[in-house]
């Protein structure tokens, strides 16, 4: 039982390590936007599809059609950046879901007419299987989980190190202020939106082989999932949405083994539920951030 | 006094209105002279899109044959499409959408038991003909014929027979301890439900039931529990499209040659075999169809879809759509006539020569139609044999 337990948990962590990535960069957006970016998980999406479109039309090797995959989609974030989001500084709440929504519709359907509404198969990725204290995984989970933890040293370095870094937090505290000062808050908007767009992408990129098919909507479950990680998390912790991502990998992948895989999307909500009801500043700060 | 004269003008306006309306809708209902409609309801959008994209061209196929042919007394058919997305209100509403505005009297329609099922009361409603070729769940003909509805036939096999032979199979290759991984919808949950009845005729015992979404990706956790309860076999009636994912999982948990798959997901397409080898050799399946069935027309049919659709492989619902608009053609034809009434009544008696052999229908109005059991062997899927689909009501 105790073996069955540390295999759920080691499940968890990979897939929690996903969500993580993805919600760092969701986290971060709304830090400096004060908007939830429901279109989140179509970058995600775009991140799949470019490097399977890399692999399998242009017949690139896997590895490198994660760099390509991450700067197409930051490309079109960068489009989107300008076009749309940097015009959501100072502008209510509302406009923010309703812009978001928008794009989420616009890239989901754009994907599906460009590439058709069927399942495709993900070709390539390092799918060796390793043994691990006795449990077997593809080397791409591995890969998957180094690579979130590096990203989220890097994060952790970038914003308490670097001028963007600073600058992030600056504006994520009080956009006035940072305007007054002469920080250019609209570029700091489109830089974090960039790259936290290019997060989600690239662990778009990394789960490909792991999640084998891609379709134009897969990247909906995702943002409720990632909603719910970072209300865990503390909205705007980057930090505390490691943690909040691998808590609920690791709740559903127990709750996937044990009660049953049909319950497993419920634990998001229920865990965003009694997030909001009993500690909607997250559950490492009981200071409201916002 | 103002108010009340604008609003008897405004009443005069609507009465108008509604009577334009009531005049345009009887001149579309008129039933368009030279041409027979037929609607096919299928999903063609969402996760299960793939299976309509396969309905739809298998059925426009069978309409270009027939047309060059002649048509049908002398009429041409005209296929009408409607979007399920494998959901339920969707499918109706698709369903209700072609009886009203298109004035489709025969629909084949849909591949998903669940959106089947919903369909049924609404064509009973409108006493419109409905032929299912590809939904599988038990239900659908217990409810039709002498189980209720009058309008409902079906062409495809019923799970009830697949879930016993499929079980048999697996007992006869040493399997007893099963783990169900189905897909949460009416087909998954209802061919379980009908292996259950037979895990005590055949010894066998189910050791876990999970059920996933149409979308999930993440099996581990489930795989892990299913190789620690230990179960030597999965039962899975699932959706094409997962099995790939749900294979080159349990490839990367070292499940290959330990746990094998049973049930009906296309275990024996090439490309799912392809996504990993080990893990699909001794996977059990039944089908009711499969491209290299060794019938002339049925190769034929094949060569014929590749053709026109750029070397696509046709899948078991192409197949099964083909069929049924030439099954309904026929019942056409022996009837003489395009009305209802009368194509139900020929349909009732039809002995027609399918690529399958004779198809005839029940007091259930469930076709009789062979269904092949396959086991993949080498990276090939194997002929097992072939058993009769009949099923004996009176059993339950």
């Amino acid at each position: 039982m105790g073996y069955f337990i540390l295999e759920q948990i080691v499940n968890g962590v990979v897939t929690g390590s996903v969500y993580a990535l993805i919600a760092a960069g969701m986290t971060m957006i709304f830090g400096v936007l004060r908007a939830i970016n429901f279109a989140h998980g179509e970058y995600y999406m775009l991140g799949t599809f470019a490097a399977w479109y890399v692999v399998s039309k242009l017949g690139i090797d896997y590895g490198a059609s994660i760099v390509i995959a991450v700067a197409i989609s930051a490309l079109i974030a960068a489009v989107i950046g300008r076009l749309v989001m940097q015009r959501l500084v100072n502008a209510p709440f509302q406009s923010g879901v309703l812009a978001t929504l928008g794009i989420s519709l616009i890239l989901q359907n754009a994907v599906i007419l460009a590439f058709g509404g069927g399942y495709k198969v993900f070709p390539g990725g390092w799918l060796d299987p390793v043994q691990f204290f006795g449990i077997g995984m593809a080397q791409q989970r591995i890969v998957l989980v180094v690579a979130a933890l590096v990203m989220f040293g890097g994060l952790e370095w970038m914003v308490r190190s670097t001028t963007m870094g600073k600058s992030i937090r600056a504006v994520s505290q009080n956009p006035e202020c940072c305007q007054i000062i002469g920080i250019d808050v609209e570029k700091v908007v489109r830089r974090t939106f960039v790259l936290g767009t290019a997060l989600a992408a690239f662990s778009g990129a990394l789960t490909g082989p792991v999640n084998v098919s891609l379709y134009g909507g897969m990247g909906e479950s995702i943002t409720l999932k990632t909603f719910a990680v970072i209300v865990m998390g503390g909205m705007g912790n980057v930090r505390g949405t490691l943690f909040a991502g691998w808590m609920l990998g690791i709740a559903e992948s127990l709750v996937a083994g044990s009660i049953g895989l049909q319950y497993r999307d419920s634990v998001g909500f229920i865990a965003l539920l009694l997030m909001l009801m009993c500690r909607p500043t997250g559950l490492f700060t009981a200071k409201a951030r916002f | 006094m103002r108010w009340k004269s604008s609003g008897y003008r405004l009443g005069k306006a609507v009465a108008a209105l509604a009577a334009t309306i009531l005049t345009l809708g009887a001149a579309a209902a008129e039933p368009d002279g030279d041409v027979i409609k037929i609607g096919v309801v299928s999903p063609l959008s969402g996760a299960s899109s793939r299976y309509g994209a396969y309905a739809v061209r298998g059925a426009a196929l069978a309409v270009d044959e027939i047309n060059a042919a002649g048509g049908v007394l002398g009429k041409k058919l005209e296929l009408v499409q409607g979007d399920s997305q494998c959901v339920p209100a969707e499918g109706v509403s698709a369903t209700q959408r072609m009886i009203r505005f298109d004035n489709v009297s025969m629909i084949i329609g849909d591949v998903c038991s669940s959106v089947t099922l919903a369909m049924q009361p609404v064509v009973e409603q409108a006493g419109v003909l409905l032929i299912n070729a590809a939904s599988s769940n038990p239900e659908i003909t217990y409810r039709a014929g002498v189980g209720g509805y009058k309008w409902t036939f079906r062409t495809y096999p019923t799970d009830e027979v697949r879930a016993s032979a499929a079980l048999q199979f697996a007992v006869s290759k040493g399997y007893t301890k099963f783990s169900v991984l189905s897909v949460d919808t009416d087909f998954g949950r209802g061919a379980i439900n009908f292996t259950k009845k037979y895990l005590a005729r055949y010894h066998a015992q189910i050791v876990s039931e999970d059920y996933y979404k149409e979308t999930e990706t993440d099996f581990r956790p489930v795989l892990s529990k299913i190789r620690y309860v230990g179960a030597q076999a999965i039962l899975m009636y699932g959706l094409a499209d997962t099995t790939p994912i749900v294979a080159r999982q349990m490839h990367e948990m070292g499940l290959g040659g330990k746990v094998e798959l049973v049930g009906n997901a296309e275990f024996t397409t090439p490309s799912t075999i392809a996504a990993a080898p080990d893990v699909l050799n001794g996977a059990i399946e039944t089908v009711a169809w499969l491209p290299s069935w060794p019938d002339r027309h049925s190769l034929k049919f094949v060569d014929d879809y590749r053709n026109a659709y750029s070397g696509d492989m046709p899948n078991v619902h192409a197949y099964t759509h083909w069929e049924a608009v030439h099954l309904l053609a026929q019942a056409i034809r022996s009837a003489h006539s395009t009305k209802d009434s009368d194509v139900r009544a020929a349909l009732i008696r039809i002995k027609y020569d399918s690529v399958m052999g004779p198809i005839t229908f029940d007091d259930h109005q469930q076709a009789v139609v062979p269904i092949v059991l396959l086991e993949v062997t080498g990276g090939k899927a194997v002929n097992e044999g072939v058993l009769s689909s009949r099923v004996d009501y009176s059993a339950h």
